[in-house]
């Protein structure tokens, strides 16, 4: 009779705590859970950025997506203006061909490489087509190489 | 009426018992002549005022938000001084939480029974740099989209939980609305709520090492600056300095906030970052740290150790000499050690801030470089 007793006061008492346990984790768990949003109302990853023709030779910034797209010749290829550093928006240098981060100070090559830190990633280069009505599709999901052009006959 | 009537009469009992009676109160209370501590405390309320009066006007949408600033200093009646005030009482509060740090360190006052109290009072003062970070970011000017921008990158360098933790912050994958309600929350509810418990618990621990370190001094009956002196001032007393402390702070920050106006920048614009972009100058240290190499080590390693190492003090310290002394002699190597790093500190923010052109290129302060 006594021993029933403490067990089932001690079977109580775990059950009390495992009840308090597990609410106050499962609240937990899902708090936190609540502050990663399901549906995010961003810009669309595949975009369009206008007709060939548009672009004379050189490279273009795209500020509306922080990208640029560059012409050489008939060959278009599309790279991130976004520094690998931390995150600032570069501006091209036509004078040292370098793409240059007012953030720290990183300098990228031509071919997105790092010439000078603090990045240490090189930029990536995005896929670049010519969508149905012939404009430029860029398609920030898929990281090309640094040699991967659409060629356009305009 | 005679004499023993209005000495009994509940009114003058009230004032005699409480206001004029001398109460006991350690040296630590009654010899604090510029009080930081107290400073800090008066300008967290007067932060807390010119807060709300500015959230009556202030809506954190990416759209409005810089719209709502710009109209506080231009078409609310003293809008402008409100929030001068806020900002300027911000900046003091940093600089005065350094300065009464600096002052527990070059005294000795963090160690044994206070070591806990250190490290509150170091939570309190990264609490401050958080609620002047999350601060700067609600005008949604350029200053607060590139910070916001360059935080979250830094999170991004953590690893494993990294870019989990950038999602949560940002709520999405870049800076935006999301972003901007999450940091307004943290700034006007959640920081501020762990300040008061966190400045509870402070502010009770310095009572109660007080009497602890009494109990120390009856036991081993040496002389100690600690102990609790013969009742020597009143509340009166207390009260009286402290209310015209708290006068005074709000006189120059008052007039500090109609001389000079917070500037604002351009409003955020995600596809122009300014060449060349600073922190504000709180960070600018951290910034010119970042610049010189990977952010895991720049970012993470670094400002962690910095907190670790100024978090461990007491636990080193086990020294009894040169306690509640400035500058004791026995101290000369940690006092030594203290302001060098206090210097490299400073140092950083000097170059990160008057140092650095566009591209973060070097620049000597009396060279000239032209704004692109
Ligand atoms: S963000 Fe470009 S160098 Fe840091």
């Amino acid at each position: 009779m006594f021993i029933d007793q403490t067990s089932r006061r001690n079977f109580i008492n775990r059950l009390g705590w495992g009840v308090f346990l597990s609410t106050i984790g499962g609240i937990m768990v899902a708090s936190i859970r609540l502050l990663a949003p399901n549906v995010l109302y961003e810009l669309p990853k595949e975009f369009k950025v206008g007709y060939p023709k548009d672009y004379p030779e050189g490279v273009h910034f795209i500020p509306a997506r922080r990208i640029f797209v560059l012409r050489e010749n008939n060959r278009f290829r599309a790279v991130s203006a976004v520094c690998t550093h931390l995150g600032c928006t570069m501006r091209w240098s036509e004078q040292d061909l370098a793409w240059k981060c007012p953030c720290h100070g990183s300098v990228f090559n031509e071919k997105g490489g790092v010439i000078k830190g603090p990045a240490t990633r090189p930029l990536p280069w995005y896929d670049i087509s010519v969508s149905l009505d012939g404009q430029l599709l860029v398609d920030l999901n898929k990281d090309v190489s640094p040699d991967h052009s659409v060629v356009v006959n305009v | 009426m005679t004499e023993e009537d209005t000495t009994t009469s509940p009114r003058n009992r009230f004032a005699r018992s409480i206001l004029r009676e001398k109460i006991p109160v350690s040296r630590w209370v009654t010899n604090r002549i510029l009080g930081l501590g107290a400073i800090n405390f008066y300008l967290f309320a007067l932060l807390t005022i010119t807060g709300t009066l500015l959230m009556v006007y202030y809506v954190p949408s990416t759209t409005q938000a810089y719209n709502d600033i710009k109209d506080l200093g231009t078409t609310v009646s003293f809008g402008s001084i409100v929030r001068n005030m806020h900002r300027w009482s911000a900046f003091l509060m940093i600089i005065s939480g350094f300065l009464h740090m600096s002052r527990v360190f070059f005294t000795a006052e963090y160690r044994e029974p206070r070591e806990f109290n250190w490290l509150v009072g170091l939570f309190l003062f990264l609490m401050i740099l958080g609620m002047a970070y999350t601060g700067y970011t609600l005008p949604w000017d350029q200053k607060s989209y590139w910070g916001l921008t360059i935080m979250s990158q830094i999170l991004e360098a953590i690893p494993g939980i990294g870019s989990k933790l950038q999602y949560l912050v940002l709520g999405g994958t870049e800076v935006g609305q999301n972003t901007l309600t999450r940091s307004f929350v943290m700034h006007v509810k959640l920081l501020p709520l762990l300040m008061s418990m966190l400045m509870a618990v402070h502010f009770w621990r310095i009572w109660k090492d007080d009497h602890i370190t009494l109990t120390f001094a009856g036991e081993d009956h040496t002389e100690s600056p600690n102990q609790l002196e013969q009742p020597s001032v009143t509340w009166r007393y207390i009260l009286t300095r402290e209310t015209s402390k708290f006068l005074l702070v709000l006189l120059f920050v008052l007039v500090f906030s109609i001389l000079f106006n917070a500037p604002l920048e351009e409003q955020a614009n995600p596809m122009v970052t300014p060449d060349p972009v600073k922190a504000p100058w709180f960070f600018v240290g951290l910034q010119e740290v970042l610049s010189w190499g990977a952010p895991f080590w720049t970012g993470i390693v670094a400002p962690l150790l910095a907190i670790v190492a100024v978090a461990v003090i007491p636990y080193f310290d086990h020294g009894r000499e040169g306690i509640g002394v400035w500058f004791h002699p026995s101290r000369r190597l940690s006092n030594v050690l203290f302001t060098a790093a206090v210097t490299i500190f400073i140092g950083l923010i000097i170059v990160g801030e008057f140092m650095r052109g566009p591209g973060w290129i070097f620049y000597w302060p009396w060279q000239h470089w032209s704004v692109n």
